[in-house]
């Protein structure tokens, strides 16, 4: 029986064979198909150095935020408070510099801000853990409840004046010709793929993703890891929506993470499908951050009305996610 | 002997022997060849009207086989099928059904969350006002004349999910009643119920019996079919292996038929079973869960058998024994100092090693590499440092490639995914992870479940070679013939409860399947 199997699967393998390699290949190569075509078309504007740190520039906080949602999502966790959670770390971090200007320096702030975000975190985790309710559902409800807090605290008031130059440097300064934004994005994207691929901790994430029971009976203490997970998610999201606030220069209430919701998990997904299919990685996920940045950054070049860039970043979407579908079905 | 005695009080009818002599089923020469294997060798069964017929046989004997071409969800390859007498083809479930015969499986194919008139009524549709909406009056009355038909007295607006077991048990006998069955298949309908149900259970199917329909009833409990049976085929290895009036019966004789004659298993290789050594492990009066009580001493060296028909406590033992669940009350102690389990977490501190029974969903971790599936809950062996706890993969990877080699698994690499191995292969790479552990104390769940024969050899071999090696083993399986081949000592689970324990020669699979059939009082 074993024999005949193996002999269809043989036959099978020619065509299987491509659709494997394209599973695993295909985003990048339509990165790089993408990079190919852009220059192509523009060639004085699009290959440049400085459109392409421009580029990665674009992509700092969305980066930022999805290496964090992948943490959480290795797990089978949806977070669905990022959005929230990076006005929040926007919102409080200005807010304390300017309600407390004597007593809070930059770092303490950012310090603050980011534990305020991580503690909603482990609250997230503790709530999946202990009370068995979703991901999906106690996000939903935890970002609710920050989004109503936060216009709360600020009457709806955005934060202008008396923000440190010191804090807007976070935005908006640079060292080497490289901006800051994109030195914090790649620090944060090694720190956590050090942390997934290399640590103890990391391994046993990926091992509760794969099956939770067979971790359980293998040891590990499961319940304390959806708390660790959703707290780096969280801290990601804040210090996204933290530089968002640099960059702007100003503390918004409300509405700062909306557009990088779909983004990050759009990206994080993209990168399943990269490499590894079927599995969340680090790697994968800057590829899907970079392949929204190009195409956004490309379009937007070549003068496509920004409405398209909605519509190719949809499309993309479902072939990343078909791709990588081909091969988790083959695996059942 | 006492075939008889099972069921005093009911060898009646005789105003239904008329009846009863007129044929409704039967089954000549049927055979279904699967590549490899011949499930059915010509098997023949013969299902009188207003007969209740049971079938019997080990795990893999054919009887599911058996069902799956009565009820039409496949073909035979050879052989023939009459139903009152007119050779007939049964291309599809719908087509069994239409000529009357219906399957009750074990789970009661019922939709939990719906009503019990929703769910006698899923197979037809619902009688509409207008066209459109439900006429939810009509509904019901069509439902309570389904429960009358079985005498049961039942809310139909109530959710089966709130029903005892034989209730559910009864909707479903009223659901295969509506499409008129004259034949119902009842797939070890017992399972899940409770001796006082099983009783209302058998009350109703008497009677209905009484009216005409037949049954053919597959169960694992002997007592039971004693209880219930008119007559009795029995199937072992595809093929007939006796049939029984209920005037015939008796134990002895459906056992003999049900194991054969065995052959030895000395030609299991693996290394002679040591001397063996001191208690590792004691339980006391221990409680949780299915398991009422059981008391015991584990020692090393020692591979120990825990038998028992399904929900009688025997698998439930050993995940209690690892701290699935809590247990109630007792006592248990490791080594010789006492412990209490809150979760697997402490067992496997403690020692222990569960191999789960369902591999899949306990115990591989899907898609990922060999390697981690063996390093899975060894991690902790390859961290280089207290804090942020970097894994040395370099080590990890030897060590799983060291594991595998010396355990045989074939694989392309040990970075191939876990997928892509047999399920012996991966089961060995389950068994592995424990090895790794340094876990003393082993408690295998149906180790060899959905493995090849050849590597089944090769893990009872394996389960010797950890006993040898100063290790300790608890086994248990669903295959009552694997005791003899593997353990010395038995452990017969019922009700909760060890009922008896064989040694030696005495572990025989017929003395196991007396003791855990229960009202042995015939031997």
């Amino acid at each position: 029986m074993r024999t005949s199997a193996k002999a269809t699967a043989a036959v099978a393998s020619s065509r299987t064979d491509f659709a494997l390699w394209f599973a695993r290949y295909g985003t990048l190569v339509s990165l790089v198909a993408l990079l190919v075509v852009f220059s192509i078309a523009r060639p004085d504007v699009f290959p440049t150095v400085d459109n392409l740190l421009n580029i990665m520039n674009q992509i700092s906080i969305l980066g930022t935020m999805a290496f964090g949602l992948t943490v959480c999502l290795v797990m089978g966790l949806f977070d669905l408070s990022i959005a929230a959670m990076a006005t929040l770390g926007g919102y409080v971090a200005t807010f304390l510099l300017v309600q407390y200007p004597d007593a809070i320096g930059v770092p303490e702030a950012v310090f603050i801000s980011l534990a305020i975000a991580a503690a909603i975190g482990v609250v997230n985790g503790l709530i999946v853990s202990y009370l068995g309710i979703s991901a999906f559902i106690a996000t939903l409800a935890t970002g609710s409840i920050i989004t109503g807090a936060m216009l709360g605290i600020s009457d709806s008031k955005t934060i202008i004046t008396g923000i440190p130059d010191a804090f807007m440097a976070i935005g908006q300064g640079a060292i080497l010709g490289v901006s800051n934004p994109i030195l914090i994005m790649l620090a944060v994207g090694l720190a956590l793929w050090l942390l997934l691929e290399h640590t103890q901790v990391g391994r046993h994430l990926y091992a509760i993703g794969g099956s939770a029971e067979a971790s359980r009976l293998s040891g590990l203490a499961v319940k304390r890891y959806a708390p660790f997970a959703l707290a780096i998610c969280a801290a990601c999201a804040g210090l996204g929506g933290l530089m968002a606030a640099a960059v702007l220069g100003a503390g918004r209430p409300q509405g700062v993470g909306d557009g990088y919701l779909l983004n990050a998990f759009a990206a994080v997904f993209i990168g399943a499908s990269s490499l590894r299919p079927g599995k969340f990685h680090i790697l994968g996920t800057l590829i899907g951050v970079l392949l929204i940045g190009v195409i956004n950054n490309g379009l937007s070049i070549m003068g496509v009305p920004t409405y398209w860039q909605y519509i190719v970043q949809g499309v993309l979407l479902v072939a990343a996610l078909f791709s990588a579908g081909v091969l988790t079905m083959r695996r059942h | 002997m006492s075939a008889t005695k099972a069921a005093p009080a009911l060898s009646e009818p005789d105003g239904a022997g008329q009846a009863k002599a007129e044929i409704f089923l039967e089954v000549a020469g049927l055979v279904k060849q699967f590549p490899g294997t011949r499930a059915l060798d010509r098997v023949d069964l013969t299902i009188r009207r207003g007969e209740i017929h049971a079938l019997l046989g080990e795990n893999g004997a054919g009887k599911s086989t058996l069902i799956r071409q009565i009820c039409g969800a496949s073909q035979p390859t050879e052989g023939r099928i009459l139903i009152e007498g007119a050779e007939v083809s049964l291309p599809s479930p719908q087509a069994a059904a239409a000529l009357g015969i219906a399957v009750v499986h074990q789970h009661f194919n019922l939709v939990p969350q719906l009503s019990v008139c929703e769910n006698l009524l899923l197979s037809e549709s619902l009688p509409r006002r207008a066209g459109l909406f439900v006429d939810w009056r009509e509904a019901y009355r069509r439902a309570r004349t389904l429960l009358t038909r079985v005498d049961l007295d039942l809310d139909p607006r109530i959710e089966v999910r709130r029903l005892r077991p034989d209730e559910a048990a009864m909707v479903a006998v009223a659901k295969a009643i509506a499409t008129n069955a004259k034949l119902i298949v009842l797939d070890e309908p017992t399972t899940a119920l409770l001796p006082a149900e099983v009783s209302v259970l058998f009350a109703h199917m008497r009677r209905l019996a009484g009216k005409g329909h037949a049954f053919l009833y597959v169960s694992h409990r002997l007592a039971e079919v004693f209880e219930i049976a008119d007559r009795v085929t029995v199937l072992r290895d595809g093929r007939n292996a006796g049939a029984w009036t209920r005037q015939e019966m008796s134990r002895r004789a459906i056992i003999e038929a049900i194991v054969g004659a065995r052959k030895s298993w000395d030609e299991d290789a693996g290394p002679a079973p040591a001397a063996l050594g001191e208690v590792v492990l004691r339980a006391e009066a221990l409680r949780g869960g299915r398991v009422a009580e059981m008391s015991f001493e584990l020692r090393k060296h020692e591979i120990l058998g825990v038998a028992g028909l399904p929900g009688s406590g025997a698998e439930e033992a050993l995940d209690l024994l690892y701290g699935r669940y809590p247990k109630a009350g007792g006592r248990l102690s490791v080594g010789g100092a006492d412990v209490d389990f809150r979760s697997p977490r402490d067992a496997k501190a403690a020692g222990l090693a569960l191999a789960p029974k369902d591999r899949h969903a306990e115990s591989l971790l899907p898609g990922a590499s060999v390697r981690e599936n063996i390093s899975l809950p060894n991690l902790g062996q390859y961290v280089a440092d207290p804090v942020i706890r970097f894994i040395r993969r370099r080590t990890e990877r030897r060590d799983a490639e060291r594991i595998a080699k010396s355990l045989s698994v074939k694989m392309s690499s040990i970075e191939a995914p876990i997928d892509s191995l047999s399920g012996g292969n991966q089961q060995k790479a389950v068994l592995g992870r424990w090895l790794a552990s340094g876990a003393k104390i082993f408690m295998l769940n149906s180790p060899t479940a959905a493995v090849d024969i050849g590597a089944k050899a090769e893990i009872y071999a394996l389960i010797r070679r950890i006993a040898a090696d100063g290790g300790a083993v608890i086994f248990t399986s669903a295959e009552v013939e694997e005791f003899p081949r593997v353990c010395r000592r038995v452990l017969v689970f019922r009700d909760g409860r060890i009922v008896g324990e064989l040694v030696g020669k005495d572990a025989s699979e017929a003395n196991i399947l007396n003791l855990a059939a229960g009202a042995g009082d015939e031997n």
